[in-house]
């Protein structure tokens, strides 16, 4: 779980799920305590997720994918 | 005519010719002259130079018995006085190889330098190879006669007191030190033709290497995650609030552990980052779980989703560190979590 997944990437960890930020990777206190549960809980369930996925490269996985607009805002 | 310089060459009891793996015990042992290659590396230093003394020592004796082996080492170049020290080559044997870094960690103390040879997955060049002058080999023992050459040209050059040039246009293997250097042309003109060359497909030379990492395969997904235990491992920083293990902020070399049974979530008042690199005020005053996130990998636990979360997490302050720091951490927690007989682990790398 990384907010910056191009490094992990590069390096070569072979799953990674992309964070909010580097301040705080699993979740965003800039929105309500709800959103901002749902976001950590969201990361770490694509986390879980990833774990049963066959992957044979570095792969990234995107949580918050459904809401593509807040994502490209808070990658940085 | 330029005096001979003077070489001490050092060889395992193999190449010394007093036997295989049965006397790798042997301990140190100097003989006048050369011995074994060291009569086609004398061959090769003609009248450039002259192969004084030989000193021998078993594989196993060398690595073992580290300090004594060191000490008659270090008496007989005090009573020598070689202009430099030759080890090897060590090809691919990791003892040897460590043996001729010791022995060229052992010349730099007294002064005096030295030259190995010996192939660049050598331990002795994963250990040492920051600290010596190496010339790359393969793994075969035929190609001695002309790593010897290379290794002769060095060596004299070495033994004269010559200042090497560059790693690369030298041919040993590379250091990682940077000199400052005269150019003839400025930056933008190089990079210039830097980049003609390579929109021609023309062979060019960067001038900044970016290190290879390893690749890592990847591990197969776990079939059946409800019986899986899961660990949890972050390197943003965070530590009990009191900071127990006194973890540093910025170049860390250590990860600790701390339990976290029976804990739900990580409070704000019991946890704290200590990380450098980056601004905690979110981590340190709202939510600590944004950097190692508890609370949700809990909630999926008491669903089922997976069997359990480990017993302990593990962190350190991932910033300012070195790859191989960085690796000898990865390695260790890995080892303990593997013996642990953990299937995964949920990491945070803020």
């Amino acid at each position: 779980m990384s907010a910056l997944p191009s490094v992990p990437l590069s390096v070569g960890a072979n799953r990674v799920v992309r964070g909010v930020r580097v301040e705080h990777v699993c979740g965003d206190p800039l929105l309500s305590e709800e959103q901002d549960a749902a976001v950590g809980m969201r990361i770490v369930a694509t986390a879980i997720q990833s774990l049963q996925t066959p992957v044979d490269k570095p792969t990234l996985f995107e949580p918050l994918a459904a809401d593509a607009s807040k994502e490209a805002t808070h990658v940085s | 005519m330029e005096t001979p310089v003077r070489v001490v060459h050092y060889l395992n009891q193999f190449f010394g010719g007093i036997g295989a793996e049965e006397h790798a015990n042997t301990p140190v042992q100097v003989r006048d002259g050369p011995v074994g290659p060291g009569r086609a590396l004398q061959q090769m230093l003609g009248e450039s130079g002259s192969v004084v003394a030989t000193i021998i020592c078993g594989d196993n004796y060398f690595v073992e018995e580290t300090e004594a082996a060191s000490q008659t080492v270090r008496e007989a170049l005090e009573r020598i006085q070689p202009s430099v020290v030759v080890s090897g080559p060590a090809f691919d044997a990791g003892r040897y190889g460590m043996a001729c870094g010791l022995i060229s960690g052992l010349a730099t103390e007294l002064g005096i330098p030295s030259v190995t040879a010996m192939h660049p997955d050598n331990s002795g060049i994963v250990v040492y190879g920051k600290d010596m002058i190496a010339i790359p080999t393969g793994v075969d023992a035929a190609e001695m006669q002309a790593v010897l050459k290379d290794v002769a040209g060095l060596a004299i050059r070495l033994g004269r007191g010559n200042e090497l040039g560059p790693a690369d246009e030298e041919g040993y293997l590379p250091r990682g030190y940077r000199r400052i250097v005269n150019r003839d042309k400025s930056g933008a003109e190089r990079a210039l033709e830097m980049l003609t060359a390579y929109v021609h497909d023309r062979p060019f030379t960067t001038e900044i290497p970016i290190r290879a990492y390893e690749a890592i395969p990847a591990p197969a997904p776990i079939a059946n995650i409800r019986e899986a235990t899961i660990a949890m491992v972050s390197s943003g920083g965070i530590v009990p609030r009191s900071n127990p293990d006194h973890q540093v902020s910025s170049r860390a070399e250590n990860y600790f552990k701390y339990p976290i049974e029976g804990i739900d979530e990580l409070s704000v008042d019991d946890w704290i980052s200590v990380h450098g690199g980056f601004n905690t005020v979110y981590l340190n005053t709202k939510d600590p779980n944004y950097a190692l996130p508890l609370r949700y990998a809990r909630r999926m636990e008491a669903q089922g989703e997976f069997k359990s979360l480990y017993h302990t997490c593990f962190t350190t302050a991932g910033t300012g560190c070195a790859v191989s720091v960085a690796q000898r951490m990865g390695a260790g927690i890995a080892g303990e979590l593997r013996d642990a007989g953990v299937d995964a682990v949920l990491m945070v790398a803020t």
